[in-house]
C-alpha cells in the first residue's frame, strides 16, 4: 500500500505521542472480563502514590477519611455507614478502651503482610504516627491535639494513648477510636528508605511520589498517565487468609478513565465502558426506564441512594437583618425544597417530608440519635409562604414604603444569595432560595463568583464576610465514626470563628455558649439515654436559632452501576450481613462487595 | 541590502521589546486575580481534619512553599530563576508536579491534534474560498451559506453534533478519549489505530469550523483582487487566465497566511472544547483548570509558551514577508 504525506505525517505524529507516553508495561489491553470500570473519582492526573501526602490527587488509591479508600493501603479498621459499626481489617478483634478511657488497644492480624510478603506489624503502626508527628504531615496536624502517642508493646499489639485535658480526661475519645478507621498503616521500612531518599527533609518527604511504596492492600499501581488510571490484583494479598475474606477480590484490574466533565463520564457508562459510576448522572431512573439499559442504583425508587451529607445555605449573621432570627425563619420555610430536591438532584435526594430536618443524616443510625417528638413543631418542609409571611408581619418587618419589598426599622432587606459558578445543582438550589425571597417581600438577587474567589472569601472567618455573601452554600460532613458529632460542630461550633483559613464550618459566624457546651461535652458520654437528650437539644437549638438551613441530602458517594459485564453489586435488601454500603465497593466497608461480584457472562 | 538590513534589526529589536513586556505581563496578571490559589490546597488538605489549628498550620505551610505571602519583587526574581531553571516551579494545583512535568504530558496531544487540523482547514478552506471567487454562481451560492454557517456555529456545538451523530447514533467513532478505554499506552499498531480513530471527532470538530472561516477570507479578498486594475490591465494586455489567477492568489494568500500563523502561534492554548467534550488530553482543559484554581506558575508558563510561539511565528512571518512582498523593499529604500 502507498501512503501519501498526510497519512506519513499523521502516523509520524501519533508514534510521537505514543513514544512520548508509553510506559514500560507488558500489557496492552486490559481484559474487559477481569476489568471493573469506574468514573467520578478521578479528574486529573495522578500525581503521586504517597500515603503521607493529602496532595497526590490519586483517588483510586489514597483517600484517607471518614469511610477511607483501601483498595491499595489499608487501615486497622473498616467504617460501615450502615450500620456505623467499624469492622477489622489489619486489626485482629475488636479494639478495647481501658477503663479510664485513656488508651485504646487493638492487635494486628498475624495473618497480615506486605506486598513485599514482611509481616504488618504494630511497630509499622507506630513508626506510622511517628513519621507524621516528625514530618508535621496534615494527618498529624489534624490529630496531635487528641492523640499523645502510638505506641507497639510487642510486635502484634498497638497502643494509642490519647491526649489528656487537665483534669487528666482524655480530650476527645471520639477522634482517638476514628483514628484506627481513618489512617493508613504505612510499612516502617518503606518508610525509612523514603526518610533517606528525601534526607530528612519534611517538604520533601510530602512531595515524593513514591513511585516505589509498599502497600498492603488487594491492588496494587498498575498504569496512570493524563487519560486514565489501572490498579491490579495483588495475587498474594493476605486478605485471602480465612480470618479476613478467604479469597481475592473478583477483578483483576481496577481502571478509572480520567473523563472531562460529567457528561463525558454519563455517555460512557450509557455505552457500558464504566461499571461503577461515582458522579451525579441527572434523571438517573432515565437509563433503565428510558433507554431499557442495564443500569441501576442502590435503591430502585427515588433517591435512589442513602442520603449521608447535608448541602446547607449559611446565613452571614453579620449582614443587614440576618442577625434576625425572624428574618432567617422566614427565609428558610419559604424555600420550595420539593422543587429543588426534583431541578437540582433529579429527586436523587430524600425530601423533608420523608426525612424531617434537623443536624442528622438520612441513615437509620443518626435518625436514632435524636427524640423526632421533641423537636417535630420547629421542623418545616418548605413552600409555607403564608406561614413566612405571617411571622414577618407579626415582628413587624413589614413593607412601609409601598415598594413591594420589606424593610426592619425603616431599612429594605435585601440580600445576595450565592455559591461557586459551575456548581449547576447548587447554583439552580439558590435561585429557589432567591425566588422564595421574592414570595415574601425579601430581596434576594443571586450571584456565582468562580470558586477559587469564592472558597477565598467563604474560609476567611477572622473578618465578617464581605457585600455579596449574605447566603451562600458550603457542605456538611458525610457518614463517618465521629458523626453525627462532627457535622454538628462544624455546623454550630464557635470555635472556628476568627480563624484565617477556616475548612472546618460555621461560615456565618453563630456563636451560641450552649451550643458549644453540649458539642464539647458529647465526646465524652458514653451513656446512650444522656447522648439522645444532648442531640435532641442541638437540634432544637439549631431548628429555633437557624443560623443555616440544609436544602437538600446528598449520598456520600454516588453509586450507579451498569450491569452489562458484573453483577451482584450492593443494592437495598440484598441481603449481606454486615450490609455492603454503596461507597463504590472502595471505600469502609463497602470495599467487601469486590468479593461479590460476578461476571454477568463467565 | 542595507535596507533589508535596517528592516531586520528593526524587526529584532521589536521581539525583544515585546517578549520582555510579554514576559512581565505573564507573571503580573495572573497574580492580579481575585482569589487565593493556596485556599484551594488546603481544602484538599482539610479533608477530615477536625481541629483548627491543624488546618491553620497547612494553609500557612503551603502559603510559604508557594511564596504567595512574599513581596511581588521577590516573588518575581524566584520566577525569573524557575523560568532558567527550566522546571516553571511547582504546579500549584497538582503539585507535587513541577509545571515543566505538567506541560510535557499534555502538550503533544494538543499539538498533534491541533497543528495538522489547522493546516488541513486552512488548505481546504482557502482552496474552497478561492474556488468559490473564481468560479461563482452554482459553487458559490451552495459554498457560501455552508461557510458562513460552519464559521458561526460555536466550536462547543460543532464538537456535539459530531459526537450525538457518529458518536452516539451511528457508533462510527468513540466518544471519548485519545485511545481506547481499555488499551495501555503501548506501540504496537493497534494502539496507533486506536489513537487514530479517537482522533477522527475531535480533528474534524477543528477543521469543520476552521474551512468555513478561511473560506469567507479567501472567497472575499480574492474576489477583490479579481477586481483589481492590474488584473483588468493584465487581461486587456492579453496576459494568459492562469496567469493572471496565480498573481490573484498569491496576493489574496497574504492575509491569509498571517491567519495561519497567528493560529499555529496560539494552538498551545489548545481546542478547549473539543478537550472537554471527548474527553481528549490536552493541554487546553490544563490551562482551563488553572486559570479557574488560580495557579499562577502553570498559568504564567503556558502563556508565556503561546507568547514566544506567536512572536517567532510573526517573527519568521515578517522576514517572510521582507523576502516575498517588494512593497516592502521598496518603503525601506525610501
Amino acid at each position: 500500500m502507498k501512503l501519501n504525506r498526510f497519512t506519513i505525517v499523521a502516523l509520524l505524529l501519533v508514534m510521537l505521542i505514543t513514544g512520548t507516553t508509553s510506559p514500560s508495561v507488558a500489557q496492552d489491553t486490559l481484559p474487559r472480563n477481569e476489568t471493573l470500570y469506574f468514573n467520578g473519582q478521578q479528574w486529573g492526573s495522578v500525581v503521586g502514590w504517597n500515603p503521607y501526602s493529602n496532595s497526590n490527587n490519586n483517588a483510586m488509591a489514597i483517600a484517607q477519611q471518614d469511610n477511607a479508600r483501601v483498595l491499595m493501603f489499608e487501615t486497622p479498621y473498616l467504617y460501615n455507614m450502615l450500620d456505623g459499626q467499624v469492622y477489622p481489617l489489619l486489626a485482629d478483634g475488636p479494639y478495647t478502651w481501658n477503663d479510664s478511657r485513656t488508651e485504646l488497644t487493638f492487635s494486628i492480624n498475624p495473618a497480615a503482610h506486605w506486598s513485599d510478603d514482611t509481616p504488618v506489624t504494630a511497630e509499622d503502626v507506630a513508626y506510622t504516627w511517628a513519621t507524621h508527628v516528625k514530618y508535621n504531615t496534615p494527618t498529624a496536624a489534624a490529630n496531635v491535639d487528641y492523640i499523645a502517642d502510638i505506641v507497639a508493646t510487642d510486635p502484634q499489639t498497638v497502643v494509642i494513648q490519647a491526649k489528656l485535658n487537665d483534669a487528666g480526661v482524655t480530650v476527645n475519645p471520639l477522634l482517638v477510636q476514628a483514628y484506627v478507621s481513618t489512617n493508613y498503616v504505612v510499612q516502617k521500612a518503606w518508610t525509612q528508605v523514603l526518610e533517606e531518599r528525601v534526607g530528612g527533609d519534611a517538604t520533601a518527604l510530602l512531595a515524593d511520589p513514591a513511585e516505589d511504596v509498599v502497600a498492603s492492600g488487594p491492588y496494587y499501581k498498575f498504569f496512570a498517565d493524563d487519560s486514565k488510571v489501572v490498579l491490579i490484583r495483588d495475587d498474594n494479598y493476605w486478605g485471602q487468609d480465612a480470618s479476613m475474606w478467604g479469597k481475592l477480590p473478583a477483578p483483576k484490574y481496577l481502571a478509572h478513565t480520567i473523563f472531562k466533565d460529567n457528561a463525558a463520564g454519563t455517555t460512557a457508562l450509557q455505552a457500558g465502558e464504566v461499571d461503577i459510576s461515582q458522579q451525579f448522572n441527572s434523571n438517573v431512573q432515565s437509563f433503565w426506564l428510558e433507554n431499557g439499559l442495564p443500569i441501576s442504583t442502590y435503591l430502585p425508587e427515588a433517591p435512589y441512594g442513602i442520603g449521608a451529607s447535608l448541602p446547607t445555605a449559611f446565613f452571614n449573621l453579620n449582614s443587614y437583618g440576618l442577625d434576625n432570627a425572624v428574618v432567617r425563619r422566614a427565609i428558610a420555610i419559604a424555600v420550595d425544597y420539593p422543587t429543588i430536591i426534583a431541578n437540582a438532584m433529579t429527586n436523587q435526594s430524600a425530601t423533608f417530608d420523608q426525612v424531617p430536618r434537623s443536624l442528622m443524616n438520612p441513615t437509620a443510625g443518626e435518625q436514632a440519635l435524636y427524640d423526632h417528638d421533641a423537636v417535630a413543631e420547629l421542623q418545616w418542609a418548605g413552600n409555607d409562604i403564608e406561614t413566612a409571611n405571617a411571622i414577618l408581619d407579626e415582628a413587624g418587618i413589614v413593607d412601609s414604603d409601598g415598594d413591594g419589598w420589606r424593610e426592619l426599622d425603616g431599612q429594605k432587606l435585601t440580600y445576595i444569595a450565592t455559591c461557586p459558578n459551575g456548581w449547576s445543582d447548587w447554583q439552580a438550589a439558590i435561585e429557589v432560595v432567591a425566588a422564595a425571597g421574592k414570595e415574601i417581600g425579601i430581596d434576594i438577587t443571586t450571584n456565582f463568583p468562580e470558586w477559587s474567589v469564592y472558597q477565598t472569601v467563604v474560609t476567611k472567618s477572622d473578618a465578617p464576610l464581605p457585600e455579596g455573601y449574605d447566603i451562600f452554600m458550603m457542605w456538611s460532613d458525610g457518614a463517618g465514626p465521629t458523626q453525627p458529632w462532627s457535622r454538628i460542630r462544624k455546623m454550630l461550633s464557635s470555635e472556628f470563628n476568627g480563624m484565617t483559613s477556616n475548612w472546618n464550618g460555621n461560615w456565618g459566624g453563630y456563636s451560641n455558649p450552649a451550643a458549644d457546651e453540649l458539642i464539647q461535652a458529647i465526646p465524652q458520654e458514653t451513656d446512650p439515654a444522656a447522648l439522645k437528650e444532648m442531640y435532641t437539644e442541638l437540634v432544637r437549638i439549631y431548628l429555633t436559632d437557624i443560623p443555616s438551613f440544609t436544602l437538600m441530602y446528598r449520598p456520600q458517594s454516588f453509586h450507579t452501576v451498569n450491569e452489562s459485564v458484573w453483577t451482584n453489586f450492593p443494592f437495598d435488601g440484598d441481603g449481606t450481613n454486615p450490609p455492603v454500603p454503596p461507597l463504590d465497593l472502595m471505600d469502609g466497608w463497602s470495599v467487601a462487595g469486590l468479593y461479590n461480584l460476578v461476571l454477568v457472562n463467565p | 541590502m542595507k535596507a533589508y538590513r535596517n528592516y531586520y534589526l528593526k524587526k529584532i529589536v521589536w521581539f525583544v521589546i515585546t517578549l520582555q513586556c510579554a514576559f512581565i505581563l505573564n507573571f503580573i496578571l495572573p497574580r492580579m486575580m481575585p482569589g487565593d490559589p493556596v485556599a484551594g490546597i488546603v481544602a484538599r488538605m482539610a479533608q477530615g481534619m477536625s481541629n483548627a489549628t491543624g488546618v491553620q498550620a497547612v494553609y500557612e505551610q503551603y502559603t510559604e512553599l508557594f511564596g504567595t505571602d512574599k513581596p511581588m519583587l521577590e516573588q518575581f526574581i524566584i520566577y525569573v530563576r524557575n523560568v532558567f531553571h527550566g522546571d516553571f516551579g511547582y504546579s500549584i494545583s497538582q503539585y507535587p508536579r513541577t509545571v515543566a512535568d505538567v506541560i510535557k504530558s499534555s502538550i503533544w496531544w494538543t499539538v498533534a491534534l491541533q497543528f495538522p487540523a489547522i493546516i488541513v482547514g486552512w488548505i481546504l478552506g482557502n482552496t474552497l474560498g478561492a474556488l468559490s471567487a473564481y468560479l461563482r454562481k452554482g459553487f458559490d451560492n451552495v459554498l457560501l451559506p455552508i461557510s458562513i454557517f460552519f464559521s458561526n456555529l460555536p466550536a462547543f456545538a460543532m464538537a456535539i453534533i459530531l459526537l450525538v451523530i457518529f458518536g452516539v447514533s451511528l457508533k462510527w467513532a468513540p466518544t471519548s478519549g485519545g485511545y481506547g478505554f481499555d488499551m495501555i499506552p503501548n506501540n504496537s499498531w493497534e494502539f496507533v489505530w486506536s489513537v487514530i480513530v479517537h482522533y477522527q471527532l475531535p480533528f474534524w470538530a477543528i477543521v469543520l469550523i476552521t474551512i468555513g472561516g478561511q473560506a469567507i477570507g479567501m472567497r472575499s479578498m480574492a474576489i477583490y483582487e479579481l477586481n483589481a486594475d492590474y488584473v483588468k490591465y493584465a487581461r486587456f494586455l492579453g496576459v494568459k487566465d492562469r496567469k493572471i489567477i496565480m498573481y490573484v492568489f498569491r496576493n489574496a494568500m497574504l492575509p491569509q497566511i498571517t491567519g495561519l500563523a497567528q493560529s499555529i502561534g496560539t494552538m498551545v492554548g489548545g481546542a478547549l472544547f473539543a478537550e472537554i467534550i471527548f474527553s481528549y488530553p490536552g493541554l487546553g482543559s490544563t490551562i482551563l483548570t488553572a486559570v479557574r484554581g488560580g495557579d499562577y506558575p502553570l498559568i504564567s508558563a503556558t502563556t508565556l509558551i503561546i507568547t514566544i510561539m506567536s512572536l517567532v511565528a510573526f517573527f519568521v512571518l515578517e522576514i517572510l514577508y521582507g523576502l516575498i512582498d517588494p512593497r516592502i523593499k521598496a518603503a525601506q529604500s525610501e
